[in-house]
C-alpha cells in the first residue's frame, strides 16, 4: 500500500476513525486503524467492537493494499509533521511515513488481528443532519455514564405519532425530543443506541446535509459525508418513561431562558460540595438561592411570570443547567407540583421537547 | 498495638535517606513489629514506616528500628505526650461480602421489599448443596426460594437453579419457584433467569437501610 495526501486531510481522517479505537486493551488489532487503499480511495477504520467508525478520503494512490497501523502513534506522528504532502507506504510489517525531510518507520499490526466489520444490508432512511444534531444535543446529555446500569447509558429511539422520539434518562432526569416527519422505525418498534455512539455521531453530523440510518437486529449504522459509524445496540428494556411524566403541574414559571441561565451560572458558584440551588417562586417572580456551609451564599432575582402557589424547590444545579442549556428558545417554562415531585422544563409553546428533573430533598 | 504521641525527629536510612524535622506525630508500633510514623492528616499513609520484621531498640531519648536488610529508622523523642498500649486481639479480617450478608439480613426482616405478600419461612434454608439465602411463602402460600447477590450475574442464576432442583425434590415444599434478587442484575443474568422461569428483582440497599438520598430519583 502506498499513497500521498495532504497532512491535514490525514490528521482529520485518523482523528475521526481513531475515536472508535479501543483504549481498553484486549485484541491487539483493536489498538490500530485499518487502512484500505483502492485506487485513490482510502478507507480508515477504527473499532472497539462496540463502535466502529470508517472514514473515506480521496488520496493520490500509488499501490493498493491493506494495513493495520498503530492508531495513536501514527496520529501523533502525522500531527507533528510540517504542513504539506505526506507519503505513507506499507511494506511487509513496516509503515513508512515521510514528509519534507522527516522520515518515520513504524511496525504495523498484523492484519488478521483486526476484527471483521459488519455491513448492514437494510434499506437506509435519510434524515436531515441538522435536525438530528439538534435533537441529539437535547437528549444525549441526560443518558447515564454509569456502566453498571447499561440500559440507562443508551438513548431510546421510538416511532411516535408518525415521527421519531428520542429519550434518555440517568434516573435523576429525563430528556425527550420528538422529531416529526421522520419514519425510521415501524410503529411500536424501539431501539436503544449507546449514547457514546450518538455523541460521536454528533461530532461528524456537520460533514453532510443528510445522514443515512440503517437498522439491523443488533446494530445500527449512520453514514454522513464520507464517514460511516456502526454501533451495537443495547439489549434490554428501557424504563417506562411515559409513566414518569406527570399529567399536570399546577405551578408554572415562565422566564427568559438566557436570564435564568446567566443567573443560575452565577449562583451556582456558591452551590458547592453537592449543595443544591433553591428556586423560590412566587407572584413576585423567581429568586435563586445557594448556600454552602462555611463558604458563603448567593442570591439573585430573575424576572418572570409565575402562576400557582408560592413554592421553594431545590435542584442539583448542574442537572438544571444542562436542561435549560438545551431548551433553546427565548422563553422557557418550569412546571412544578411540589418540592418533591418531578419538575418539567419545556420550551414555551412547543411540545416537542421536555426535560424532567427530580428535585433535591432539603430540610 | 502501642501508640505514642510525641514531638519527634525522624531519620530514615535505607533505599534512600529521608528526614522529618521536629513536629508532633503519632508513632504506631504494631504487634507484628511494623513501625509507622503518622502526621495528623493524609488518611492511611504514614510519613515513614518500616515493615515487619524489625528490631526496635528503645533508648532514653531515641528509638532505633532496624530491618534485616539494614534499613534503619532513627526516631529522636524530644517530648512524649502520650504512650499507651492496647491488645487488639486477632482481627477477623475484611468481610468482602458484608453488603451481601447485610442485604440478606435486611430482606429477611421485610421480604415484601422483594414481592408483595412474601413471608419468611427461614433464612439460610439448608439443602444438600448448601443453604439458600431465603425461603419464603408467597401470597398464595407457594414456596419461593430467593438467592440474593450484590451484583446479579449468570453465576447466581446457575446457583439458584441448582437449589431449585434440590428443593423441588422435597414433596413438602414443591413446587418451589425461584426469585433472583440483586442491587443490579446484568442483562444476561436476567435473560437466563427468564428462560428458566426464575423471577428477578432489583433492590435498593440505601432504601432498605432507611437512608434517604437528598437527590431523589425518577425511578
Amino acid at each position: 500500500m502506498k499513497f500521498r495526501c495532504e497532512r491535514d486531510v490525514l490528521i482529520e481522517a485518523l482523528g475521526t476513525a481513531g475515536r472508535a479505537v479501543s483504549g481498553r486493551g484486549g485484541l491487539p488489532g483493536l489498538s490500530g486503524v485499518r487502512a484500505d487503499l483502492r485506487g485513490d480511495r482510502l478507507q480508515l477504520t477504527g473499532s472497539d467492537l462496540d463502535l466502529t467508525i470508517t472514514v473515506s478520503v480521496t488520496v493520490s494512490g500509488e499501490e493498493d493494499g491493506v494495513a493495520v497501523i498503530p492508531a495513536r502513534l501514527a496520529s501523533d506522528i502525522v500531527r507533528a509533521l510540517e504542513p504539506g504532502a505526506v507519503v505513507l507506504s506499507a511494506e511487509n510489517d513496516e509503515l513508512s511515513i515521510s514528509a519534507g525531510r522527516s522520515q518515520f518507520s513504524i511496525r504495523l499490526i498484523a492484519g488478521d488481528e483486526f476484527p471483521q466489520m459488519t455491513v448492514l444490508a437494510s434499506d437506509p432512511v435519510s434524515i436531515k443532519s441538522e435536525l438530528l444534531a439538534d435533537a441529539l444535543k437535547q437528549v444525549v446529555p441526560a443518558a447515564s455514564s454509569d456502566d453498571s446500569r447499561p440500559i440507562l447509558t443508551g438513548v431510546l429511539m421510538a416511532a411516535e405519532a408518525g415521527g421519531l422520539r428520542l429519550v434518555a434518562t440517568d434516573s435523576y432526569r429525563l430528556s425527550m425530543r420528538d422529531v416529526p416527519g421522520i419514519s425510521v422505525l415501524d410503529e411500536g418498534q424501539t431501539v436503544l443506541i449507546p449514547s457514546r455512539a450518538l455523541t460521536e455521531l454528533n461530532r461528524i453530523l456537520g460533514q453532510g446535509d443528510q445522514v443515512e440510518l440503517r437498522l439491523g437486529e443488533r446494530e445500527a449504522s449512520f453514514e454522513v459525508g464520507g464517514v460511516s459509524l456502526v454501533t451495537r445496540l443495547i439489549e434490554g428494556e428501557f424504563p417506562n418513561y411515559r409513566g414518569l411524566i406527570p399529567e399536570s403541574h399546577p405551578n408554572v414559571l415562565t422566564v427568559r431562558r438566557d436570564d435564568l441561565l446567566d443567573a443560575l451560572r452565577r449562583v451556582k458558584l456558591l452551590a458547592r460540595e453537592a449543595t443544591p440551588v433553591r428556586l423560590e417562586m412566587s407572584e413576585d417572580g423567581l429568586e435563586l438561592v445557594a448556600t454552602t456551609q462555611d463558604v458563603g451564599n448567593a442570591r439573585e432575582q430573575v424576572e418572570g411570570t409565575y402562576v400557582g402557589n408560592p413554592l421553594t424547590v431545590a435542584f442539583n444545579p448542574q442537572y438544571l443547567l444542562e436542561g435549560i442549556e438545551v431548551a433553546t428558545s427565548e422563553h422557557i417554562t418550569l412546571s412544578t407540583i411540589d418540592e418533591l415531585k418531578p419538575a418539567l422544563v419545556r420550551i414555551a409553546e412547543l411540545d416537542e421537547f421536555l426535560y424532567l428533573l427530580m428535585p433535591v430533598r432539603v430540610s | 498495638m502501642r501508640l505514642v504521641i510525641a514531638d519527634c525527629t525522624v531519620d530514615y536510612d535505607g533505599r534512600l535517606t529521608a528526614h522529618l524535622p521536629r513536629a508532633t506525630r503519632l508513632i504506631m508500633v504494631k504487634a507484628d513489629g511494623c513501625v509507622a510514623v503518622h502526621a495528623d492528616g493524609g488518611a492511611y499513609k504514614p510519613l515513614n514506616w518500616m515493615n515487619a520484621p524489625n528490631v526496635l531498640t528503645e533508648h532514653d531519648d531515641h528509638w532505633t528500628v532496624v530491618s534485616p536488610k539494614g534499613e534503619e529508622l532513627l526516631i529522636t523523642l524530644h517530648r512524649v505526650h502520650s504512650d499507651s498500649a492496647h491488645d487488639l486481639g486477632i482481627d477477623p479480617g475484611l468481610q468482602k461480602d458484608g453488603v451481601e450478608a447485610h442485604l440478606q439480613e435486611l430482606l429477611s426482616y421485610d421480604p415484601e421489599q422483594i414481592e408483595q405478600g412474601l413471608t419468611l419461612v427461614r433464612r439460610e434454608f439448608p439443602t444438600d448443596i448448601g443453604p439458600v439465602d431465603l425461603l419464603c411463602r408467597d401470597a398464595q402460600g407457594r414456596t419461593v426460594a430467593i438467592e440474593i447477590k450484590r451484583r446479579g450475574e449468570i453465576d447466581g442464576v446457575e446457583q439458584l437453579t441448582r437449589y431449585l432442583d434440590f428443593l423441588n425434590r422435597d414433596a413438602n415444599l414443591a413446587p418451589v419457584r425461584g426469585l433472583f434478587v440483586a442491587q443490579e442484575i446484568k442483562p444476561q443474568a436476567r435473560t437466563l433467569a427468564a428462560d428458566r422461569n426464575i423471577g428477578t428483582s432489583e433492590i435498593d440497599y440505601d432504601v432498605l437501610r432507611g437512608i434517604e438520598r437528598p437527590q431523589q430519583r425518577l425511578f
